[in-house]
């Protein structure tokens, strides 16, 4: 699965963003788990469309359905840049960074 | 997956049968504008005006003013009455944005002061508060019909009737309840009733209006073309002319009227459908034991009902609803930010489930396992 696109949706209060990526194909459970390599994955599988979350250890979020093709980020405060790196790496390793 | 769709109180869904094919026509067909061309018996901006007359109870459609939305209406009313610095306007913590803004807006540009009323105890508009700053003198009071956040129908009259003694002009903003409960603004105190079209009118977005009562003179916020009069330098004095300069989105009138046409034959049963699904809809989340806000059974309601449920943020969890479990509603502060602070929902706001009268059943009954399933 590869990024093919990502746009911002919003910046919050608290200095956040919410950052929009789109994929190349939908999330499958092997990508979700693929998210443990940055942080901690709750996973409900028993849900009609299976909800994934990641709590990054630098503080970020990824939140998405599997089945979808986009999902949403959340990068802190602080360390922008990093989580979002860590992130992009993970599915599109030659490109992380240069987004 | 079947989608659920519990939005309503955002902007209704479906629409009935006729309103996407009358807007269709309306744009298929040779055009014509008020006005400007000799009207047809079929022009969609007098039925539209004809029949939101009949449903306030007003006699005159031309004190029908139509425009784009509600928001627009509460900006004609605010700004058309001519508040100056000073002037003491009042309103309520259960106010919309369209409301709020508006006055912050002429608070800090004019000089206007404003007093926001809080909720008692029971949750209702505190009437003792309202009447210490009646007290104090009033230009202007305006209030919502019902809460967008938790369906709560207010009762104007208490408010308006010693608003007006006092020489008040008062405004209702009825956008959460055209449609759904009787609006008569000669039974509810009201000088002026905005109101919208996508929501319980049944309406496409891009539509709504303002009721000014006979009497009252709005200064225009907007001049330009009207079709008529044109020889005036100034914006012409007819109503609804005064208050409606520029090109009409007809099509979207068009399906405005064709909505209004088919709520008139059916509103009774729709109405009953309504708020059949609205006590299904609450009979569910009690049994899914999530925190329902402003849950006061005795309290009058259009279908809107807020809740929260632990372990789970609200933006969080109208996302899996949605995209989960195809229910979707709306999460966050839905636009009317102070009423958070006196529900203890601030700053983020609640998860809000709304009905209409083609929410079935079984749509309720799956939204009620989709929050079960989350809250447990």
């Amino acid at each position: 699965m590869t990024i093919t696109g990502c746009h911002r949706v919003e910046d919050c209060f608290d200095g956040s963003s919410v950052l929009e990526y789109v994929f190349d194909t939908p999330w499958s459970r092997e990508d979700v788990l693929r998210l443990r390599q940055i942080g901690e994955v709750d996973y409900y599988p028993h849900f009609p469309r299976p909800f994934f979350r990641l709590r990054g250890h630098d503080g970020g979020q990824v939140k998405g359905v599997q089945g979808e093709t986009t999902c949403r980020v959340i990068l802190p405060g602080q360390c922008k840049e990093d989580a979002k790196r860590e992130f992009e790496a993970l599915f599109c390793p030659d490109q992380a960074g240069e987004r | 997956m079947r989608t659920v769709y519990l939005n309503n109180a955002a902007t209704s869904w479906p629409k009935p049968p006729g309103v996407a094919e009358a807007m269709a026509q309306a744009v298929a067909d040779m055009p014509f504008h008020t006005g400007r061309a000799p009207a047809r018996g079929t022009d969609p901006l007098r039925l539209c005006r004809r029949e939101v007359a009949r449903l306030l109870d007003v006699e005159d459609p031309d004190r029908i003013v139509l425009t784009t939305n509600a928001t627009m209406a509460l900006n004609m009313a605010i700004h058309g009455i001519g508040l100056r610095s000073g002037d003491h306007v009042i309103t309520t913590v259960t106010e919309h944005n369209s409301v709020l803004r508006p006055l912050e807006h002429l608070r800090l540009a004019e000089g206007l002061v404003v007093t926001v009323v809080g909720l008692d105890e029971s949750g209702a508009v505190d009437e003792e508060q309202f009447g210490r700053a009646l007290g104090r003198g009033a230009r202007a009071v305006v209030v919502n019909h019902a809460s967008n956040v938790t369906g709560r129908v207010n009762d104007p009259l208490r408010l308006f009737s010693p608003a007006r003694r006092t020489g008040a002009v008062t405004i209702l903003d009825a956008s959460q309840t055209l449609g759904h409960v009787p609006v008569k603004p000669s039974e509810l105190g009201a000088d002026m009733v905005a109101f919208t079209g996508h929501k319980g009118l049944l309406g496409p977005a891009g539509t709504g209006g303002l009721y000014v009562a006979p009497g009252l003179d709005l200064e225009p916020s907007i001049v330009g073309g009207t079709g008529v009069r044109s020889d005036l330098a100034t914006q012409p004095p007819d109503m609804p002319t005064r208050l409606e300069a520029g090109t009409p989105a007809i099509p979207a009138f068009a399906g405005l009227a064709a909505a209004l046409e088919w709520r008139r034959e059916n509103a009774a049963g729709f109405e009953a459908r309504t708020q059949r699904a609205h006590r299904l809809l609450r009979s569910e989340l009690r049994r899914a034991r999530v925190r329902i806000i402003d849950d006061d059974a005795e309290a009058p309601r259009v279908g809107v009902i807020s809740i929260l449920l632990d372990g789970w943020e609200v933006e969080e969890a109208g996302y899996i609803l949605g995209e989960s479990f195809g229910v979707i509603c709306r999460s966050g502060l839905h636009c009317a930010p102070l009423v958070h602070h006196s529900l203890g929902t601030a700053p983020h706001g609640t998860i809000r489930l709304s009905v209409s009268g083609f929410t079935t059943e079984e749509d309720v009954a799956r939204a009620g396992a989709a929050v079960r399933e989350l809250a447990a």
